[in-house]
C-alpha cells in the first residue's frame, strides 16, 4: 500500500448559529451585561449551558478516513452534510473542534478559483499574488509562469488589468495558476463547473493528468458524474457523518437512488 | 509529461483543536514573505494606478491637517511654539502621528478588508496586518517629504541627527503594529469595536502634544502625557527636526524598544488566538 496522504482522526466541528439580531460576532453588550460569567465561560465553556442567543450545531460528528498518496477521493452529499466544512478543515481555514487531522503530503486548496485577484491589477500580477495566496514561492511562479499564461490562452492581455477582461478570460486565468501548483494533495470544491465546453474539456483532461502524475486529490461536487470519472473512491457525508465510504461507482449509485427516492 | 518534483514530502503537520492560549508562529509567517511581499506590492500598485494623481491625494491629507491647525491654533489662537513657525512645528510631529494612526487603523483593519481570502485559502493571517504596516510606509515618506521642503522654506538645515530617524521609525512601527494588531484582534470578537476605533484614535491624537507644545500642559498634568509612547515619539521626531532639547540618553531607546516589542509580542499573541475563529465567526 502506498504511503498515507492524509489521516481524518475522529473529527468534530461546532458552529455556534447565532439569533440574526445579535449579527456575527459577540456584542459588548453581552460582556458589558455580566462581565464574570462571561470571563468564566470563556475560560470553562459549559457544555451543558444553552443560552438563549445561541445554539450549537454539529457540523461534523466524529468523521474518520484515510487517504493514501495517489489517491482520487470524491465527497458527495446533500447540501448541509458537511462537505465544504471537512474541505475546510482539511485546507486548514478553520480547526476541528474535536479529533485532528494528521497531513503528511504538501497541501493546497482550491475552494474557489481566483482568490485574492485583484482586478486594478495586471494579468502578470494576480498569476504572482494568486499563486503567493496559494501557498506558492515566488520561484515556483516564476518557473511555471509561461505555462500558466500558455494554458489560459489570455497571452496579449497579460499586462491588461483585470477589470478588462472578459469573464471567460478571467475564469481561465484564475483557473490556470490553480492547476499548475502540482501539489502531492490537492483539494477541489466545485471547480469543474466553471468556463465554456472547452474550456471544461481541458481542465478535466488536466486533472486525469494530475492523477496520472500520481497526485492525491479530494474532490467535493454536487455532479455525481464527475465523482464517477474522476475518483475511485467516494465518501458519502450526511447530517455530518459518514454513510458510506467505498468504490465511487457504488457510493455514487446508492446516493443517486436515494436522492431520487 | 516530466513536471518538476519540488520537495511536497513534509513533516507531517497535525492540526488539532485550538488550544486556549497558543504563540504566533513566526517561522510560517517568515516562509510566507513571498506573500507579504506581493501584498505590499498589490497595495502600492493598486494606490498609485493613476501614478501622479496617486501622489496627490497621500500628500493631500497632511497638507490640509497643517493648513487647518496653522489657521486655528497658529494664527486664530496663536499657541507659543518658541521661535519654531507654528506649520513647522505641527508637521515634525504629525508626520509621526500620521504613520501612528495609519498602521494602526490598515492593520486592525485588514481581516475585515481580507475575508474573501481568509475564508478561502490557508497563509499565516499575521501577514496582512504586516503589510498593512510596511505599506503605510508611503504615506509617511510624502509627509516627510513635505516636511523636508517646508524645512527648507524656514531654513531649517538636514543635520546629522537625521540618523536617528530610522530607530525612531522602526520603534513607531513595532509599537503602531502592535496597538494595530490588539484592536484587530478585537474586532473579530466584539464589532463594536469597529466604531469605536475611530473615537480612540481622535482622543488619542489630543492626548499627544502633536498640536501643541508639551509646555503648554501644566506640570501635574505632564505625567499623565508622558505614559502615552506617542509623546516621547513625537518629542524624538521633533529633536531630530527641530533642534529642540538635548538628546534622549541611549539607555532610554533600549529600554523603550523593550517596551514596544512587549506591547508587539502581546497584540501578537492576542491575534494569533483570534486567528483560529475568524474564518468560522466572519
Amino acid at each position: 500500500m502506498a504511503q498515507l496522504a492524509l489521516k481524518v482522526e475522529n473529527v468534530w466541528k461546532k458552529y455556534r448559529i447565532k439569533r440574526p439580531f445579535d449579527g456575527q460576532s459577540e456584542s459588548l453588550k453581552e460582556v458589558l451585561n455580566s462581565p464574570i460569567n462571561w470571563v468564566i465561560n470563556k475560560i470553562y465553556p459549559d457544555p451543558n449551558h444553552r443560552d438563549n442567543h445561541n445554539q450549537d450545531f454539529w457540523a461534523l460528528k466524529d468523521i474518520s478516513f484515510e487517504v493514501h498518496h495517489g489517491e482520487s477521493l470524491g465527497i458527495i452529499g446533500r447540501n448541509g452534510a458537511g462537505k465544504s466544512t471537512l474541505l475546510k478543515i482539511l485546507s486548514r481555514i478553520t480547526r476541528p473542534s474535536r479529533g485532528q487531522i494528521i497531513l503528511y503530503e504538501r497541501v493546497n486548496s482550491l475552494l474557489e478559483i481566483g482568490t485574492g485577484f485583484n482586478t486594478e491589477l495586471s494579468g502578470r500580477d494576480n498569476i504572482f499574488l494568486n499563486g503567493s495566496f496559494l501557498g506558492m514561492k515566488r520561484l515556483e511562479i516564476k518557473q511555471k509562469f509561461d505555462e500558466i499564461v500558455d494554458f489560459s490562452g489570455v497571452e496579449e492581455f497579460i499586462d491588461t488589468p483585470v477589470k478588462y477582461y472578459s469573464s471567460g478570460m478571467f475564469v481561465r486565468l484564475a483557473f490556470s495558476v490553480a492547476v499548475h501548483l502540482t501539489p502531492e494533495t490537492l483539494l477541489l470544491d466545485e471547480v469543474l463547473s466553471v468556463g465554456d465546453a472547452e474550456f471544461q474539456q481541458k481542465s478535466f483532461l488536466k486533472m486525469q493528468e494530475l492523477l496520472s502524475s500520481g497526485s492525491t486529490i479530494v474532490f467535493v461536487s454536487h455532479n455525481q458524474n464527475a465523482v464517477k470519472e474522476i475518483c475511485k473512491r467516494a465518501i458519502w457525508l450526511d447530517h455530518g457523518q459518514i454513510k458510506i465510504d467505498g468504490k465511487s461507482e457504488d457510493v455514487v449509485n446508492k446516493y443517486g437512488k436515494q436522492i431520487e427516492a | 509529461m516530466n513536471s518538476v518534483k519540488t520537495d511536497n514530502r513534509i513533516k507531517p503537520i497535525i492540526v488539532t483543536p485550538p488550544k486556549f492560549i497558543e504563540m504566533p508562529n513566526f517561522k510560517e509567517v517568515w516562509e510566507a514573505r513571498d506573500l507579504l511581499f506581493f501584498l505590499v506590492e498589490r497595495d502600492l500598485k493598486t494606490r498609485f494606478q493613476q501614478t501622479l494623481i496617486g501622489v496627490f491625494w497621500i500628500a493631500l491629507q497632511p497638507i490640509i491637517q497643517v493648513l487647518i491647525f496653522y489657521l486655528i491654533l497658529g494664527i486664530l489662537v496663536k499657541v507659543p511654539t518658541g521661535d519654531i513657525p507654528y506649520p513647522l512645528f505641527f508637521l515634525s510631529g504629525f508626520v509621526a502621528w500620521q504613520l501612528f494612526s495609519q498602521i494602526v487603523n490598515s492593520s486592525a483593519f485588514s481581516m475585515t478588508s481580507n475575508i474573501g481570502v481568509i475564508t478561502k485559502s490557508y497563509f499565516p493571517r499575521l501577514v496582512l496586518p504586516l503589510s498593512s504596516t510596511i505599506g503605510s510606509l508611503i504615506d509617511f515618506f510624502v509627509s516627510f517629504i513635505l516636511l523636508i521642503i517646508l524645512m527648507g522654506l524656514n531654513s531649517y538645515p538636514i543635520t546629522t541627527r537625521f540618523f536617528f530617524i530610522p530607530i525612531l521609525l522602526l520603534l513607531t512601527m513595532i509599537f503602531s503594529s502592535g496597538v494595530g494588531l490588539l484592536f484587530g484582534a478585537l474586532m473579530v470578537s466584539f464589532r463594536d469595536v469597529k466604531n469605536l476605533l475611530g473615537f480612540i484614535l481622535m482622543i488619542w491624537m489630543y492626548l499627544t502634544p502633536i498640536m501643541y507644545p508639551i509646555s503648554l500642559v501644566p506640570p501635574k498634568y505632564q505625567i499623565l502625557l508622558s505614559i502615552n509612547p506617542l509623546t516621547s515619539l513625537v518629542e524624538s521626531f521633533r529633536w531630530v527636526f527641530l533642534k529642540t532639547g538635548s538628546l534622549p540618553p541611549m539607555s532610554h531607546f533600549l529600554v523603550s524598544f523593550i517596551m514596544m516589542m512587549v506591547i508587539w509580542l502581546l497584540g501578537a499573541v492576542y491575534f494569533r488566538n483570534m486567528e483560529n475563529k475568524i474564518a468560522d465567526v466572519m
